[in-house]
């Protein structure tokens, strides 16, 4: 705990009545077995101890109790439904953890200006349904989207399986309302694709992980919704294989909507889990998809079929009925599942490298594996480089905990010498500070933490990470 | 990264099954609790982590946040179905109450309920006077029903209508209770024990009209040896009778968590219902209607706030009947209903399929 903290804490300051005032009593949690459910997130072997837990309701109640952490300089952690995968709501320096979900009013969606306003805890999931409903997409989709909140999503900048042809979360945020550490309230943007006025802050607030400012109100950009949509897969003796069949696809002027790999090691993993008849034989899989009219996208398959087998693909495969489509993403979407079966520790990444360099990239992810003596599966998104080597181990195997860290680190140096990043989609984090000097440099760090400060002068927002 | 604090094993858990949750939060939006508080606390993910602090010791086993989760969990095990990673929160759960709730520790209604049903004789009892299904079954392979404790007691006429359904069922009325609720509330071995004893008492295969029945039966003999109502009839074939002319009733139905959850029977009392009436699936048909087991009678405060959303769904949907699988549900459905004033008839699947000849809608527009 940080002097400053123990200060403010001393018998007498009253944190916990105070916020109580704010939010009311109910919103409110101090309880050992409360902050005990608020130490973690999906992040493994993360924890830190929080002071207290508050539920605000609204953007007054977010300003207020900013103003009282920063007076006393408390550490705020803000939090949507805590799937971060990089320590991103772990409260290492102790505080509060101030939790957005019970701000979840969908307040518009529009299909006359395609914009969808809400506040930060609406869950992706909510947001797609209403748009589809309206025959509307919102595009981001995370793994997580049942789950996750649009805040989180927003404050991650995640991405998704769509991202090569649709953009991440960044494409689709307009207008930002946000509360500073200070209490003050700003709004970025509105509600227009083109506005100039100003820095484009709403950007900066993609991906700034809590650190900078609480947003409390989004204004997103939806599209119309596509007609339909198709999917295929196709083996291949290897992933070097498989990474031509890509170049080949989009140099052949088809920008598919999903291009998914799984390694040998996925294959033969999520063979052996759901049983689904996986050629486990094969080097690489590759699963494709296109949306659209059904006549491109008939068209489009073809062509991406053709570009498969071209580049020496063993077997090619385009699904006939929505039913063989989910067969055929049920291969994708058994991978964490199966590898997550095989130890109580599943440590998931998404270091990324520009899309020419994936096949070396996944070959390098298999010699470490070799070398460290650790079982890595990686699957990912063959159409933006975005991998997610995944290491299963025993966290009671002391050593293999150490060679993974070791192993990981390896895999983000050699990211970053191809060309690439320490972190796709999922953020930096508690858990990826340490490399973002050797991605970045000092100067770059430098200006981060003044652009910190400029936000946040007192440091309360989620010390110990970006900017800090 | 540093790491969690490790302690020494408590042994309240089994290691694979307390190891197995990988913290994704997948399993958030599915649990009617983590629905009603929205806070991580009583989410499944939230109390696996308090689990684990208890096991840990980091956590005392009696520390209030601790006790209040466990018991303000409806065990319902929404939270399986969803989860990536094949947590069976259903089984840690029994094994918390199993620490948990040690006779001194275990609220006194409790204590009462599991007396009732732990010996052969009082369970039989509580049917005698209610004229449950009896007799020797017709069939070729043996088959029995299984009568339940409070089922028998409180709804002779689901067993009646069983057999009706399907003569060459066995209900031999010297059964006793299958154990769910002793293992759900904190005796597990006392549970598996009754489970064993019944499966030695009833020959062939174990059909029940209670979903929590047959998923603890299912788990103890194996699943081959027990059969849901609804997976029974749906695997013979069975036709039921001719439905009624004049306007299709609208039928809706409330899943039996432990059925859908734990056996993964969804579909078959959908279809059955189908063929007698127009079937309305509800908003929330699988998710928890807050009976669960001793819940209502224990938290009966949260137990109404987790039916509310139900309540509202059938109102809207203007349903003639609303068809159930469990008794619990049964009766938690019905005093709401009743407490609403709403139109809707309550049946169990096996009434309303014996029955189909005779119900037709009463809609007024
Ligand atoms: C199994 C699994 C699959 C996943 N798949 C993907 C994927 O495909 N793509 C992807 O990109 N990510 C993925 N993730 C990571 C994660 O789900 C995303 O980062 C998600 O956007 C986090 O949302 P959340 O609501 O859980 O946010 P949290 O985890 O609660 O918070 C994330 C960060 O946002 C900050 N924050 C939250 N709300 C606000 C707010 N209102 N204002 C300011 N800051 C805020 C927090 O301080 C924290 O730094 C996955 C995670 C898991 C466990
Ligand atoms: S979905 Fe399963 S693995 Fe994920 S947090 Fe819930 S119980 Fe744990
Ligand atoms: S059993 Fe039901 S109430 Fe309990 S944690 Fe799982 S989903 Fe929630």
């Amino acid at each position: 705990m940080s002097p400053l903290l123990r200060a403010a804490r001393a018998p007498g300051s009253g944190l916990a009545r105070r916020l109580e005032e704010i939010v009311g009593s109910a919103h409110v949690r101090e309880d050992a077995g409360a902050l005990l459910t608020f130490s973690t997130d999906a992040t493994p072997l993360e924890r830190g101890d929080p002071d207290c837990v508050v539920f605000p309701a609204t953007t007054e109640e977010v300003a207020e109790v900013l103003t009282v952490a920063n007076e006393r300089r408390i550490p705020v952690v803000p939090r949507g439904s805590g799937t971060n995968l990089s320590g991103g709501t772990v409260p290492h320096h102790g505080g509060i953890v101030l939790v957005l979900t019970r701000m979840n009013a969908l307040k518009e969606v529009s299909s006359d200006d395609l914009v969808a306003v809400c506040e930060p805890g609406v869950r992706t999931i909510e947001l797609a349904q209403a748009a589809a409903a309206e025959r509307m997409l919102f595009p981001p989709d995370p793994g997580s989207q049942t789950t996750a909140t649009l805040g989180g999503n927003v404050a991650e900048c995640s991405g998704g399986l769509r991202a090569l042809k649709y953009g991440i979360t960044r494409d689709y945020v307009l207008g930002v309302e946000a509360v500073l550490a200070t209490g003050e309230v700003v709004r970025t943007g509105g509600r227009l694709v083109k506005d100039v006025a100003g820095y484009d802050l709403s950007r900066l607030l993609c991906g700034s992980e809590g650190t900078l400012a609480v947003m409390t109100e989004l204004t997103l950009r939806l599209l119309p919704a596509p007609e339909a949509s198709g999917t295929g897969m196709a083996y291949f003796p290897d992933l070097a294989d498989a990474a031509r069949a890509v170049s080949r696809v989009l140099a052949s002027g088809v920008l598919p909507v999903t291009l998914e790999f799984l390694d040998q090691v996925c294959i033969g993993t999520v063979e052996d889990y759901a049983r689904i008849g996986l050629d486990t034989a094969a080097g690489a899989l590759l699963i494709f998809g296109q949306d659209g009219d059904q006549r491109s996208i008939d068209a489009d398959l073809a062509r991406m079929a053709g570009a498969c087998e071209a580049e020496g693909a063993t077997q090619v495969r385009i699904a006939g009925s929505p039913a063989e489509a989910s067969e055929v993403l049920e291969a994708r979407r058994a991978a964490l599942p199966s590898l997550s079966r095989l130890e109580p520790l599943t440590l998931l990444e998404d270091a990324t490298v520009p899309r020419s360099r994936i096949a070396e990239m996944v070959e390098y992810i298999q010699e470490v594996a070799r070398r460290h003596e650790l079982k890595i599966g990686t699957f990912g998104h063959a159409g933006d480089g975005n991998l997610h080597p995944t290491v299963v181990l025993d966290p009671a195997d002391a050593g293999a905990v150490r060679r993974a860290h070791v192993a990981f680190a390896e895999i983000f140096a050699r990211a970053i010498d191809l060309g690439g990043t320490i972190t796709g989609e999922h953020g930096v984090g508690m858990v990826k500070l340490k490399y973002m000097e050797r991605q970045h440099g000092p100067e770059y760090l430098a200006l981060l933490r003044r652009i910190k400060a400029a936000f946040d002068p007192n440091g309360i927002l989620n010390p110990g990470k970006l900017g800090s | 990264m540093t790491s969690p604090p490790v302690g020494e094993r408590r042994g309240i858990f089994t290691p694979e099954l307390l190891d197995r949750c990988i913290s994704c939060g997948f399993c958030l939006p599915a649990c009617p609790t983590y629905g009603l508080t929205g806070e991580e606390t009583s989410s499944p993910r939230g109390r696996i982590n308090l689990m684990r602090a208890i096991e840990t010791g980091q956590l005392a086993v009696d520390d209030p946040t601790v006790v209040e989760e466990s018991s303000f969990c409806l065990g319902c095990r929404a939270c399986e179905p969803v989860c990536p990673a094949g947590v069976q929160y259903g089984a840690l759960l029994e094994e918390w109450r199993d620490e948990l709730w040690r006779p001194e520790r275990r609220p006194w209604r409790l204590r009462a309920l599991l007396w009732a049903v732990d010996a052969r004789a009082r369970v039989r009892l509580m049917g005698v006077a209610r004229r449950h299904a009896k007799g020797a079954g017709e069939g070729a392979e043996p088959a029995s029903l299984m009568l339940g404790c409070f089922e028998r007691a409180l709804y002779p006429r689901v067993s009646r209508s069983a057999r009706e359904l399907d003569p060459s069922l066995a209900a031999p009325p010297a059964q006793g209770c299958c154990g769910a609720l002793h293992a759900h509330n904190g005796e597990l071995e006392r549970g598996n024990a009754l489970a064993r004893e019944l499966g030695e008492a009833l020959p062939g295969t174990i059909v029940t009209t209670s979903g929590g029945c047959s998923a603890h039966l299912a788990s103890v003999l194996g699943p081959e040896r027990v059969k849901e109502l609804s997976q029974w009839l749906a695997g013979r074939g069975s036709t039921v009778d001719e439905p009624a002319t004049g306007a299709r009733p609208r039928i809706g139905f409330q899943d039996s968590c432990h059925a859908r959850n734990g056996l993964g029977v969804g579909k078959e009392p959908r279809e059955l219902i189908a063929t007698v009436g127009e079937y309305v699936e509800l908003p929330s048909a699988a998710a928890c209607c807050g009976a669960a087991g001793t819940y209502a009678i224990l938290r009966p405060e949260d137990s109404a706030r987790v039916l509310d959303r139900h309540l509202d769904e059938i109102a809207d949907a203007d349903l003639d009947v609303l068809a159930v699988a469990n008794p619990g549900c049964y009766r938690q459905l019905q005093q709401g209903i009743k407490r609403r004033r709403l139109r809707t008839k309550v049946l169990h699947l096996a009434e309303l399929l014996a029955d189909a000849d005779r119900i037709v809608s009463h809609r007024s527009a």
